[in-house]
């Protein structure tokens, strides 16, 4: 109990003190069921079955009634100190970084830049929170209305933590863009004050991150191995328990090889009032199982503010 | 016998309408009801802007459309609008539920008479208030009020003043 106590101070203190947990990034992204009904897709066959893809690009360069969405959507958000990530811009970047990396050398020897096949993979669009969208002008009789759907998504729990979905008034006079500027407005601050609720619970009871524990292969020892007369498995367990705020997690499953943790609640701020993020939390766990009696190195992996992997047996 | 239980009876009407007299008289002066405050959504405002008829209720008319205009700024901070004509529900700008007594001498001073709430309704159509919009009742009026309000420029002010939080705080 004291050390509940003394924890929920030492959290509060540093809030008040420092008070700058690590800011999600947002970013609007048209939903899959918008860009493939309306043909901005991209087909390729793997292995004899047809998958279809979003080409979010094609979708961005030809939609005009998508960017006026996305452009009041940013406006608003900018207002309430969120400003949105853009998807375009975001796609270009990417597509310049990769040709100035194929490019560029080192002065005296030529080198080239470093990337392993996993930092090619790490180079996509990405955000802590996709605002998911979907909406379409539809007619009954000469009147027009807008259906609307807003998503916010947690990109690594996959959880819904925002939403705002509905039709708009049937209007027969409003232009088409007046009608999805009405949209936008009529649903925005619904959206705000859920995400609202969503940021608040993360300060209350820590931020929800998702941890995996890994195993490279041909290590002598695995998650079953036993120290102490515990199993290793258990002394994460435990050190889960320890350090996840209010002890709060979730065995989701678990082996000799691997044990995926959900809904782990991590502090916004450490004891030094310095931001967390899940990387920065499973590093203590990192060193935890360099000292005796497990003396196990491990490779930490970052997936994002919220999740992240560590690989035991090797760097 | 009989005059103790006259009197008992007198005393008992007399504590049952000092007790009724005391709760409207809480109800009507008390700024953050929840229960004093009809709202009918109207549509969608513009940009920043919310557009809504709210009731209000005074002896004159004119004192109950300035009493709504009062419950429309009440409303949007302490109870939200409800959605209606296309607009989707607007939550309460705060979401502590015990705001109006931690914060009591900030808005006893932004909702007194002629008060700062003003400055954030736009548009409203009490002079014209008249008809159904206007009933008379037994001791005054309940009028009905069609106001706009600068919803995001109340949202920053409150922000401001440390009265709520604001959506990136902590970050």
């Amino acid at each position: 109990m004291r050390k509940i106590i003394s924890t929920i101070a030492i959290t509060l203190v540093a809030i008040s003190l420092f008070g700058q947990a690590k800011k999600p990034t947002i970013m609007v992204v048209p939903s899959d069921q918008y860009c493939i009904s309306r043909g901005y897709a991209m087909e390729y066959d793997n292995m004899g079955s047809k998958i279809t893809l979003p080409d979010y690009k094609a979708a961005l360069q030809n939609d005009l009634e998508l960017k006026l969405i996305i452009s009041k959507m940013s406006g608003i958000m900018a207002d309430r100190g969120f400003p949105l990530k853009d998807l375009e811009q975001e796609l270009k970047n990417l597509a310049t970084q990769s040709a100035e990396m194929s490019m560029l050398e080192s002065k005296s020897s030529g080198s080239g830049i470093a990337e392993s096949p996993i930092d090619a993979l790490k180079r996509t669009a990405k955000s802590d929170i996709i605002m998911d969208l979907s909406f379409e002008v539809k007619k009954v009789g000469p009147k027009k209305y807008v259906s609307f759907i807003l998503n916010g998504l947690d990109a690594y729990t996959s959880k819904n933590v925002a939403s705002a979905a509905g039709a708009g008034q049937p209007s027969s006079a409003a232009q088409t863009e007046i009608l999805l500027e009405e949209a936008v407005l009529a649903y925005m601050d619904e959206f705000n004050g859920r995400l609202m609720s969503f940021f608040e619970d993360a300060f209350e009871k820590g931020r929800e991150v998702k941890i995996r524990i890994k195993m490279f292969q041909n290590m002598d020892f695995d998650l079953e191995s036993e120290y102490n007369d515990d199993e290793l498995s258990e002394h994460i367990e435990n050190w889960m328990a320890d350090h996840a705020v209010n002890g709060r997690y979730n065995t989701q499953d678990a082996t000799e090889n691997f044990m995926q943790f959900e809904q782990v609640r991590i502090p916004m701020l450490n004891e030094k009032g310095r931001a967390v993020d899940a990387r920065g939390w499973i590093r203590d766990l990192q060193k935890y199982l360099k000292d005796d009696p497990f003396m196990i190195e491990s490779k930490l992996y970052m997936r994002g503010l919220g999740e992240a992997w560590l690989i035991l047996g090797e760097k | 016998m009989k005059k103790t239980i006259q009197l008992a009876t007198v005393f008992m009407l007399a504590l049952i309408v000092s007790v009724n007299a005391q709760s409207r008289k809480e109800l009507k002066a008390y700024y953050g009801s929840q229960y004093n405050v009809e709202i009918q959504t109207l549509g969608v405002g513009n940009d920043g802007t919310k557009l809504f008829k709210v009731w209000g209720y005074a002896k004159k008319a004119e004192g109950a459309a300035i009493e709504a205009k009062r419950n429309a700024i009440s409303a949007a901070i302490f109870k939200g609008i409800p959605a209606g004509g296309g607009a989707a529900p607007t939550p309460a700008l705060t979401t502590d539920i015990n705001a109006e007594v931690k914060h009591q001498a900030f808005f006893d001073e932004f909702f007194k008479d002629g008060g700062k709430y003003l400055q954030f309704v736009n548009l409203s159509t009490d002079a014209s208030a008249g008809g159904s919009d206007s009933v008379k009742m037994k001791k005054g009026y309940k009028v009905a009020v069609a106001v706009s309000i600068n919803f995001v420029a109340l949202r920053k002010y409150l922000e401001e003043s440390g009265v709520i939080r604001k959506l990136d705080s902590g970050f």
